[in-house]
């Protein structure tokens, strides 16, 4: 087995053993998923396509703040936790490469960040067609399946290096993830913004959104990736 | 096993390790003293290859620290000064996940092996968190030993243990020395150094000095013979004028008589009270501890008797 995989499982495991990650992943993407059905049932019944348009976008926007959110869950505890265990040393002290335990963790908090959060939007728009017999037209279209599908993983790996330069400097996991929800917010206001215009989310937009997204994320996995060598965790990290 | 070479560590203006020069043979049981914030961790991960130094060489398992980290770490154990598991995950979890990063090949059935021999396999399924101390401590000695190392660094392993648990995992290090694996013991536990190690280094940011515990408490105090008397008189100990008698002093009721070979000399030491009207008791040898040692190499018996 691949020391990347039983990284992964490992992480996996010990989340589904932490209730307050359990917590974090499974309750808000419901709770979200249910307020967009809500809103978009009650709304089916306007007459007037273009507030069933902004309810339906304000609906989807939650499916691009998932993947922002829920990787800070997963990733927090899973640094802090270790530090808070004292796990790390033992760790570093096998033939792990410093890159592995770094893709380790953070692909353990953005592979399930993507998978609950499409998950989550099948089971909108499943619940949604139930309800009202199909989806309204013109709702979902081409720039929001682009950003769903195609910003989500760039949203989750900002997240995720976010968290992850917080979490290494902070001793308690609800001190980093305070932190790290505040960090990442720079990264959703766009996003925020898009969808409380009529206009609402272009090709254009997404595209501009991608390539910020991709360059700050670049930068700054460049520096988590720096603050996670063994060196920096054993003799920097507090 | 382990050679090293003016290793340096240094933190900023802090200089961790001072040049450390130091060789530790194959089998050996290694002895690491000091008091807290020697240096002893530091060295301890600049040996398993988690640090670098800052200048000198080491050699650990046949490989250059620097240039064969990864191969340092597949051929060391670490016990780190805490256990460090992953409290909610089972014992089992916790070696079965070293045991896959090691690339064990039979990782189970190794699980298994170990978790048999440190009695812990009842409680396999417990999770880590709900061990009793010692068990934790017994688990992370198995973790270090799941990828069978040829050096096992233990870092103050019977630290902040209760007695009984300090004892079952010295039990357990007597195991390991059987087995003739080399072992990097850092304690300042001086009894327990005493006990188990061949050769110790007492060690406070620099090499203070290194040998066989015995020879070391003999070069430092010599041997000496305590002769129980029952009320001598005054001025005996001037008296007793043999050649080969290095020093004596006299407590209370006991000579202490510093010889070069007790067990040639003591006859004669004991003939010649007699002759000088002397009732003897009993003689015993007077053992200086490890303690003693450690404290007068580091400075501190400065007020001791």
């Amino acid at each position: 087995m691949g020391r990347l995989r039983v990284i992964l499982l490992k992480e996996w495991r010990e989340s589904l053993r932490n209730k307050m990650v359990l917590f974090g992943v499974t309750f808000l993407p419901l709770l979200l998923v249910g307020v967009s059905v809500y809103m978009v049932v009650e709304g089916g019944g306007i007459d007037n396509p273009a507030a069933q348009v902004v309810l339906f976008n304000t609906s989807l926007m939650y499916f691009l703040l998932l993947p922002a959110i829920i990787p800070l869950a997963i990733a927090v505890y899973s640094i802090v936790g270790e530090k808070d265990q004292s796990t790390l040393e033992p760790l570093l002290a096998t033939p792990i490469s410093d890159l592995e335990l770094f893709l380790g963790k953070a692909l353990a908090s953005v592979i399930p960040a993507l998978v609950i959060n499409w998950a989550s939007f099948g089971l909108f728009l499943g619940v949604t067609s139930l309800f009202l017999g199909g989806l309204p037209p013109h709702v979902l279209t081409l720039p929001w399946l682009v950003a769903i599908f195609g910003l989500s993983p760039l949203l989750s790996l900002f997240a995720v290096s976010v968290t992850m330069l917080v979490s290494s400097r902070a001793s308690d996991a609800r001190a980093a993830y305070q932190v790290s929800s505040f960090a990442i917010l720079p990264g959703i206001i766009p996003l925020i913004i898009y969808s409380s215009q009529k206009t609402m989310v272009n090709l254009t937009l997404i595209g501009i959104e991608a390539v910020v997204l991709l360059v700050i994320s670049v930068i700054l996995l460049y520096f988590a990736i720096r603050v996670f060598r063994r060196e920096q965790i054993l003799t920097r990290w507090k | 096993m382990i050679k090293t070479e003016g290793l340096t560590r240094r933190f900023g203006d802090l200089v961790a390790v001072d040049r450390l020069d130091l060789e530790v043979g194959c089998g050996e049981v290694f002895g690491f003293l000091g008091p807290n914030g020697a240096g002893k961790t530091t060295t301890v991960r600049m040996l398993a290859a988690l640090i670098a130094p800052t200048s000198g060489e080491a050699t650990v398992a046949g490989e250059r620290i620097g240039r064969g980290n990864r191969e340092i770490r597949r051929k060391v154990g670490v016990l780190t000064e805490t256990p460090g598991l992953y409290k909610r995950l089972s014992a089992a979890d916790n070696l079965l996940f070293f045991a896959r990063l090691h690339r064990v090949s039979s990782p189970e059935n190794q699980v298994e092996h170990y978790l048999k021999l440190f009695v812990l396999w009842d409680r396999r399924d417990a999770a880590a968190g709900s061990l009793s101390k010692g068990m934790r401590q017994k688990l992370a000695i198995a973790r270090a030993l799941l990828h069978e190392p040829e050096i096992l660094f233990l870092d103050e392993p019977t630290a902040s243990l209760d007695p009984e648990a300090a004892k079952a995992v010295r039990d357990l290090i007597e195991t390991l020395q059987s087995e003739e694996r080399t072992i990097f013991l850092c304690t300042h536990n001086l009894d327990e150094a005493d006990r188990l190690c061949d050769r110790v280094a007492l060690f406070n940011q620099r090499l203070i000095t290194v040998g066989d515990p015995k020879r070391l408490r003999e070069e430092m105090y010599g041997r000496r013979t305590v002769v129980h008397l029952v009320d001598p008189r005054p001025g005996l100990e001037d008296e007793l004028k043999l050649p080969f008698i290095k020093s004596v002093e006299r407590l209370e009721n006991k000579l202490i008589i510093g010889l070069e070979d007790p067990d040639r000399e003591n006859p004669a030491v004991v003939r010649r009270l007699v002759e000088l009207g002397a009732d003897v008791q009993f003689v015993n040898e007077l053992r200086m501890s490890l303690e003693d040692l450690y404290l007068d190499m580091m400075g501190g018996n400065d007020g001791a008797a």
